[in-house]
Parts: structure tokens; C-alpha cells; sequence
């Protein structure tokens, strides 16, 4: 049975997600009510095996695997996907009740937000999105937020100017993602490369791709193995390459590991961490004009939208542990809020709609608010 | 009807050598398992001791049925307690390993893959992979969750399951998946189908184990049985692995107390006036503590094996009651 105040609550909290839905669509943001069912295939295919514990699985009458929506971003984007509109500018909000596995805790939470496609002036919708989301919070009565922001596009656009060799630039994406500290990442001679393989390398050094490829199958056909499952020789000779590059000295120099380390130190009030990133660039003569000059021009539109950019923090370690954000990533905690419970997240994710299925990258951005988080009163989500 | 629910319920597997091992192991025991009129009933009993209804199940179902408290104690493998239970400890308390079922749950990859020898080898190919084909590698398995955790375990994170409930070490050969979480016992069917166990792969060693429920209804009568089918599992066991050796020697108490020290073997029956030490010692220190007993001054020194060993003491029956209270 719920109480006469659970009751008064209830109805005060209906009452705030509508202020924030009302806001997101006077905005020009229209609702949007994709299915609480979802194929669970995209949801495990985008974020992995490892999610497979935190959703809710289910199966139709033909053996299909089904899941109970654990977010918004997906559902919404491939509604848009599905519609008359896709690659068109087209803009969505979304307002109910999405599904966690939690142990010990509730199992439903209630997320408003936003998404949207097609813009092709970025920076101008990742402001858009960034202050809309939290004048809705405001609204609804969130009281003041910590706001944080990073940049996965000034990281990959740093990495492919220090022009790593493939499999570094992996390793470090992987553990950046992860949270790995620049020490752990990289630490010489893991993934496997041991003595047992010193004589393949050895014998591949200066040796080119077609070169690497008849070798491989000469090794193959010497122990006579003749099926080769799921990779072909020429990516085990790949490997082997990659792997002998790592071993060589054209690993990561002293230079480009300190830039690194540089780079990823660099935070606080953004307008300062811009200098101080086109101060680090000019002194390692590398080229992040265009990343930079985008991180400035969205600085400008989102002090354009009336938010005072000092009051942000910034990070160039800040990201968000999904790895389809591509760009522009934010996060809004209450002062007294645990970490790694924002009130606000949300971020650019250009890459999503062609993983999805459509024909190439669509420009994408949007916010979700947990309605649950936002009072220090409500219910712990 | 109210005698019936009384009963025990005893779950052992219902097919195949694990049967064949359980119903052996249960014998030694001195309790044979009694399956109703045919092959076909899944209901039975032991022979020698009434309050026990014995379910036939597969190895799977048992695990179930003692996390439902459905069955009060039964025969199954480790690796199927852990791949079935989030949290094994919670819901039931495994007794003892049985010294059969033994099979290990492993990763395996194409015998072709020469570049990848470790776990790590297959984290960072998962992910060349997952980046060159935009699909994540797949893993044919029915381990869902013990692959899960172990992956986890060694940051491997870019693949995706493929569950297969029988030849999952066929599916590499037939496309559906770049490699294969499975169990193995010999290894001679991964090799037939080109596969490799990678170096740090063994996910775990398993044998079957006598498990005990914990939510189970364990009334003062489902406890009686349960105590005595303990007693006479560690009498047989105690009994296997230990042995009664006799011989006459000067000053026989200071010779037991440091046999014991020594060789832990205890002189359980006290000092006889006239007869010989009485020894009973671990079968691995037999000829130890004999050789000892020979240069201490024993003419002869006799060997005997013994049937079983019965205890006011029973291990194994604390560990269930320390659990249901």
C-alpha cells in the first residue's frame, strides 16, 4: 500500500517530468515513444557481452531475443532509422521508463531526454543539446549542477597526428575508454608478445605484407593445419607485423609518449585547457588546428546560449564509458550526488546510425536525464 | 501424504557414466540406489535406509532443484553450480568433490591461429577483429555466464556469445563462431576439430561433488537421514583412506604420541594391556610410520585395510548443519 505522502510524491514527481517534457518540446523537440521491446541483439552487439548481465532478456514466440529498453538512445535512433526522416534533420524527445539490472535496488527508472540527427553544424547542436538539457533539469527543480565536460574527437584527432602504429592506437583507445591510467597503457610486451614468437618476428623482419602472408602460410601448411576458422592468414601475418612493429623500436618514442601524458594532464576551466592545448600542439609540431577550432566554436555557441563556460570542467581524461561517443561528451552531477550516477549525461555518437545500419555516419547528439537522480529525496536510481 | 514430504530427496544423475560413478560411489557407502520398476522411472530409493526418495534428473536440473530447495542433497558438477547460480554460496554448500566427473572448462581457438597463445593474445585479436569487420568475434558456448566473468576477468570485452547446447566444438569448423568455451576431458575432440586450448584458458577444473541444499525444507526427519547417509559417506571414506597398523612395542604410549606427531596416525582404541599398539594411520603414511615402528624396536609390524570407520565426529554432516541452522 502506498502512504498519503508516497501518494503526495508520486504525484510531485509526475508533475516535474512533465515540466521537463513540456520544456524539451516547446524547444521544437517532438516526443518520440519507441517500444519498451527491443531486439537485444544491437543492445549486446554496440556495448558487449558484459551488458548481458544488466539487462532484462526475453524471448518472442520465434525464438528471437528480446530485451526491456536499458536506455533511450538506441530505440530512438533506430525509430528514426525506420522513418520517412532518416538522414534528414530531425529531432526527438522521449520521456518514461527504462530497465537495469541492479542487485539489491530498483529495477526501473524513469529517463526524459533528447536526440538529434542530421545537423551537420555540430558544435552549434552539441551547445543546443548541452544547455537545453540542463534548463530542463533546471525546470523541474534539479538546483544547481557540477557540469563536466571531454572531447573524444580532440583524443582521435590527437592520436592520428602522432601517427601510431594500428595496434597502439587500439590499445590505448581500449584502455582510455576502460580508464587505464597512460602508465598501464603503455607498459611494453603484453598482448602475448613473448619469447615463443620471437623467432616468427625475427624472421618478418623487413619483410613486407605479401611477404608476411606467404610466410604465415608456409607455417600453417608445415604443421598442417590447413582449415584457417573466422581469420584469414593474411590477418595472422598482419598480427605478426603489428606485433614485431610494437617489438621494434617503432613502438612509442619517449617524444610521443611525453605529448601523451601531456595531453592527458591537461584540465579545468576550457577556454584555459583550449590554450593550453594549442601551446602543447604548436610545441610537438603536431596539427590539431580543426579539432581545436571546433572545441572553441562550441565554447562560443554555448556561451551564446547564455551557460557561463568557466563554471564548467573539463577534462581531457573525461569520457564516458561507451565507446560509440565519437566527439563532444557531458555529464551533470548534483553537488552531493555519487560518482558514477550523473543527473545529466549525454554526448555526440556520429557513428552510431551506420553500426545500426544506415548507409554512412549521420551527425547524432542528444542527452538523457535521469528523473530519478534529480532530487536528493527521490529515489536512489 | 505428510510422510512423503518428510522424505529426503536425494537428486542423482539420471544417464551416462556420471549415473554409473554416483550409483558406485553410493554403494561403497553400503547404500544402494533403487530405481523404480523400469529404466523409464524417475523415481527411486535406497535400499537400506527408508525417509529417502531419490530423483533421477539430468546434471543440469539437479543444480536447480537444490537452489529451489526442491532437493535436499544431490550429485552434480562444479562447473554447472557455477554457470547456474549467481551466487552459489547463497543458496547451497558443496560437501565434497567425488574423485569423478572430472573435466575442465577451457577457451579454445583454431589450431591455425599461430599469433595467439594467451588470453591476451585473444583480447587484442577480438578487437582487430571487432575494428576490421565492424562484427564482434563470436564464442560458441553453453557456459554463458562462466564466460562472462572470465572474460571480464582478462579484459577481454569485443566478442559476442553464441549459445550452443551440444558439439559446440564443431561450430568453428561450421561458421558460427570464431571460437568455443566448452568442456573438456581428454582434449581429443577439440584436436579432431583443429582447436587449441590457449595457455592461461582453463577456466575451471571441475569434478562432481555431493551438494547440499540450503533452502530446503530440513525438518528433524529430513536432518536424521541426512546425518546418517553423512556418517556412513565418511565412515567409507575415512575407512578408504586410512589404515590400521598393529605391532608390539616398548613404552606404547610415548610411541603413539609421537606417531601421531609424525605420521598422524592415532592409537583411536587406547592401550590394550596385553595385546599390540593399535594404530590408525593415513594410507600415505603407512610404510613411513612402519619403517619408524621396525627401528624402534617392533619384530613385526601388520597392515590392514579397513571396511569402515565410524565416528562420533562427522565432518561433513557440521558443514551441512552449520549452514541450515
Amino acid at each position: 500500500m502506498t502512504s498519503r505522502t508516497d501518494q503526495a510524491t508520486q504525484a510531485d514527481m509526475a508533475a516535474r517530468q512533465g515540466l521537463i517534457v513540456a520544456h524539451l518540446a516547446q524547444a521544437g523537440h517532438g516526443r518520440a515513444e519507441p517500444p519498451v521491446l527491443q531486439p537485444a541483439d544491437v543492445f549486446l552487439d554496440l556495448a558487449g557481452e558484459d551488458i548481458r548481465a544488466r539487462i532484462f532478456l526475453t524471448s518472442g514466440a520465434e525464438g528471437e531475443e528480446l530485451c526491456l529498453r536499458p536506455e533511450y538512445t538506441i530505440p530512438v535512433s533506430r525509430a528514426y532509422l525506420a522513418s520517412p526522416q532518416t538522414g534528414l534533420v530531425a529531432s526527438f524527445s522521449y520521456l518514461g521508463p527504462v530497465f537495469r539490472q541492479r542487485a539489491g535496488g530498483a529495477n526501473e527508472f524513469v529517463q526524459a531526454g533528447i536526440e538529434s540527427f542530421g545537423r551537420a553544424d555540430r558544435e552549434a547542436a552539441d551547445a543546443e543539446i548541452l544547455t537545453l538539457a540542463l534548463e530542463a533539469a533546471e525546470v523541474a527543480g534539479s538546483g544547481p549542477l557540477k557540469v563536466r565536460l571531454g572531447d573524444a574527437g580532440l583524443f582521435t584527432a590527437l592520436l592520428s597526428a602522432l601517427d601510431l602504429p594500428a595496434a597502439w592506437v587500439r590499445r590505448i583507445r581500449r584502455g582510455h575508454m576502460r580508464g587505464e591510467n597512460l602508465a598501464a597503457l603503455l607498459a611494453p610486451a603484453i598482448n602475448g608478445v613473448g619469447a615463443d614468437h620471437s623467432g616468427v618476428l625475427a624472421a618478418l623482419e623487413g619483410v613486407d605484407k605479401k611477404g608476411a602472408r606467404a610466410l604465415v602460410e608456409d607455417l600453417l601448411s608445415i604443421a598442417g593445419i590447413s582449415s584457417v576458422g573466422g581469420r584469414s592468414a593474411g590477418e595472422i601475418a598482419d598480427r605478426f607485423l603489428e606485433q614485431a612493429a610494437m617489438k621494434s623500436s617503432a613502438g612509442i618514442s619517449a617524444d610521443k609518449r611525453a605529448v601523451l601524458e601531456r595531453f592527458l594532464a591537461v584540465s579545468g576551466d576550457p577556454d584555459k585547457a583550449s590554450a593550453t592545448l594549442r601551446a602543447l600542439a604548436r610545441d610537438a609540431r603536431l596539427d590539431l588546428t580543426a579539432a581545436l577550432d571546433a572545441f572553441d566554436a562550441r565554447l562560443g555557441f554555448i556561451a551564446a546560449r547564455g551557460l557561463d563556460v568557466a563554471s564548467l570542467a573539463f577534462a581531457t581524461n573525461f569520457g564516458r564509458n561507451l565507446d560509440y561517443y565519437t566527439g563532444f561528451v557531458f555529464e551533470a552531477h548534483r553537488p552531493d550526488g555519487e560518482p558514477g550516477r550523473p543527473v545529466v549525461g549525454g554526448g555526440r555518437y556520429d557513428g552510431l546510425l551506420r553500426r545500426l545500419g544506415a548507409a554512412g555516419d549521420i551527425p547524432a547528439v542528444g542527452a538523457a536525464i535521469w528523473c530519478d537522480r534529480l532530487f536528493a529525496d527521490g529515489v536512489k536510481a | 501424504m505428510s510422510t512423503e514430504i518428510q522424505k529426503l530427496v536425494l537428486a542423482v544423475p539420471s544417464k551416462g557414466r556420471l549415473q554409473e560413478n554416483a550409483n558406485n560411489f553410493f554403494k561403497r557407502a553400503g547404500l544402494s540406489v533403487v530405481q523404480g520398476r523400469g529404466a523409464r522411472d524417475y523415481r527411486g530409493s535406497l535400499a537400506e535406509l527408508p525417509g529417502v526418495e531419490v530423483a533421477f534428473l539430468s546434471a543440469s536440473e539437479i543444480v536447480q532443484q537444490l537452489a529451489t530447495g526442491a532437493a535436499h542433497m544431490g550429485v552434480t558438477g562444479e562447473d554447472l553450480v557455477r554457470e547456474q547460480l549467481a551466487d552459489p554460496a547463497s543458496k547451497i554448500e558443496i560437501l565434497t568433490p567425488l574423485g569423478f566427473g572430472h573435466a575442465n572448462v577451457i577457451v579454445a581457438v583454431p589450431e591455425a591461429w599461430i599469433d595467439v597463445r594467451t588470453m591476451a593474445d585473444l583480447e587484442d585479436v577480438a578487437a582487430a577483429f571487432h575494428a576490421r569487420r565492424g562484427a564482434r568475434m563470436r564464442v560458441a558456448t553453453k557456459y554463458v555466464n562462466l564466460t562472462r566473468a572470465f572474460f571480464a576477468a582478462n579484459g577481454v570485452t569485443d566478442y559476442r556469445i553464441v549459445e550452443s547446447l551440444g558439439a559446440t566444438e564443431g561450430a568453428p569448423a561450421a561458421g558460427q563462431a570464431e571460437l568455443i568455451v566448452d568442456i573438456t576431458t581428454t582434449g581429443a575432440t577439440l584436436e579432431a576439430n583443429a582447436l587449441k586450448v590457449l595457455e592461461d584458458g582453463v577456466m575451471l577444473r571441475s569434478e562432481a561433488n555431493l551438494v547440499a541444499s540450503v533452502c530446503a525444507d530440513w525438518s528433524p526427519a529430513a536432518r536424521a537421514v541426512a546425518r546418517t547417509i553423512l556418517s556412513r559417506i565418511s565412515a567409507e571414506e575415512d575407512a578408504r583412506t586410512s589404515r590400521e597398523v598393529r605391532a608390539f612395542v616398548p613404552r606404547p604410549q610415548e610411541m603413539a604420541s609421537e606417531a601421531d606427531t609424525r605420521f598422524g596416525a592415532r592409537a583411536l582404541f587406547g592401550f590394550a594391556k596385553d595385546g599390540p599398539l593399535r594404530l590408525i594411520c593415513p594410507a600415505k603414511q603407512v610404510a613411513g610410520l612402519s619403517e619408524w615402528l621396525v627401528e624402534c624396536g617392533a619384530d613385526h609390524v601388520s597392515v590392514s585395510a579397513l571396511d569402515y570407520l565410524f565416528s562420533a565426529h562427522n565432518a561433513l554432516y557440521e558443514k551441512l548443519a552449520a549452514r541450515i541452522g
